[in-house]
């Protein structure tokens, strides 16, 4: 196997852990679970690839394409990517509905309300969340946000750290909506805040705070 | 404020890496038994570093959801053979996930080359997890995270090509067109910034 089966050149092993969680976290897709774990189901034979990884192979295709498959293949990419975006984005909706009453209804729902910071005194939010159901989040009066910034939602817990639970993109009105699932394994949140991070969303927080509650 | 908050939370519970640690042992000997439920639990605790790890470097969801997949296949295959005493069962998820992530992501780069025989894939497991239990805590990688936001642009942009795409210093040295002198100075620099970061931890 290639040299980089190791660390890379003069890479501390402390710093390259480090390095392996410092990125962006994100939610896998629900369905992956379950493929995880259909996967080992007869000893370990690896199932064949999800279609999504005729991505890669359009992507090689480049080695040996001229002008007009380059245009070809950049028009397929963009329309997988526009029909992709769109079925999870109404995969999100119908779960959302659906799942909202749930949380909000469910017997272990706790609540938290957010304050508006100096930085954003008008704002404010409430969180409804359950172990077993997820989490509801609503904001009002959020600030428009500027190009390449976006507003992240973060869970402080019995855990050292802040736990990211998500990003937020208010609509024009400065509204947010949504319901996010919460792993089961989390501790009960303590207090929560909402701070403006680079676009992608970071590990920790670094920008200024929006918002900030503790739990009841 | 976050200072604040954390004073509430610390008062609230310890931490759960030690914990956590043990759990995941316990669920590799289970799987290593072959108990899918394990395998779901470690799923649970993991999953999400380890696709977001493969999604940085790949770019690509479809992509990193097959490196997922990859990685608990070969997580269940090993199980019964993983000796504890070489580290944190996540560091060994991490770079399984990091080496799998950059094997396709050369695969793409280069013409499309046969892919590596699994046994010898396997053979990772050997090479792959430095020997030291590094406890990672999320103040680590948050220390790590804001050390490499402050480096100077062509340091941070050397590691990262390091290690998020598995270049070698000349391949750095090319893409940056730097002589290959000054990445090697580079890359040692900021790694003595970054390890800095979580000295006295």
């Amino acid at each position: 196997m290639a040299d980089h089966d190791r660390l890379p050149e003069d890479f501390d092993a402390g710093v390259a852990a480090a390095l392996a969680r410092a990125v962006p976290q994100v939610d896998p897709p629900e369905e992956l679970r379950a493929r995880v774990l259909s996967t080992v189901g007869d000893a370990g034979t690896v199932r064949p690839p999800s279609p999504l990884r005729g991505f890669n192979e359009t992507g090689q295709r480049r080695q040996t394409g001229g002008t007009l498959a380059w245009l070809a293949l950049a028009a397929a990419l963009a329309l997988a990517v526009a029909l992709g975006g769109y079925a999870v984005q109404l995969r999100h909706r119908a779960r959302a509905d659906e799942s909202r009453l749930a949380v909000l209804a469910a017997a272990d729902v706790k609540r938290v309300d957010l304050a508006g910071q100096p930085v954003a005194p008008r704002a404010a939010a409430q969180a409804y969340w359950s172990r077993s159901r997820g989490m509801v989040f609503t904001a009002s009066n959020l600030p428009p946000l500027p190009a390449g910034r976006v507003y992240q939602l973060w869970v402080l817990t019995a855990q050292p750290a802040p736990i990211s639970a998500g990003l937020l993109k208010p609509d024009a009105a400065g509204a947010v909506n949504v319901v996010f699932d919460t792993p089961a394994d989390i501790p009960t949140p303590v207090a929560m805040a909402v701070t403006i991070e680079p676009d992608g969303g970071v590990a920790a927080p670094t920008g200024d705070k929006y918002l900030v509650g503790l739990a009841h | 404020m976050w200072l604040l908050l954390l004073a509430i939370v610390d008062r609230t519970g310890p931490g759960r890496s030690a914990e956590d640690r043990l759990a995941d042992q316990a669920a590799l000997a289970r799987i290593g038994r072959g108990d899918t439920a394990a395998l779901a639990e470690l799923y649970d605790r993991h999953g999400r570093p380890i696709y977001s790890l493969a999604l940085r470097i790949l770019q690509d969801q479809g992509d990193a959801e097959d490196i997922v997949q990859e990685v608990f296949a070969q997580a269940w295959r090993q199980a019964a053979r993983y000796d504890v005493s070489r580290g944190q069962v996540a560091a060994w998820l991490l770079t399984l996930a990091r080496s799998r992530a950059i094997d396709r992501l050369r695969a793409r780069r280069a013409r499309p080359e046969p892919l590596a025989d699994r046994d010898a894939a396997d053979g990772l497991i050997d090479a792959a997890v430095p020997a030291d239990a590094i406890l990672m805590s999320a103040e680590r990688v948050a220390r790590v995270r804001a050390a490499l936001d402050q480096l100077p642009m062509l340091q941070r942009m050397a590691i990262e090509l390091a290690y998020y795409e598995g270049l070698t210093h000349a391949e750095i040295a090319e893409r940056l067109e730097q002589p290959l002198g000054t990445v090697k100075t580079r890359i040692r620099t900021a790694m003595l910034k970054l390890r800095e970061s979580l000295a006295g931890m």
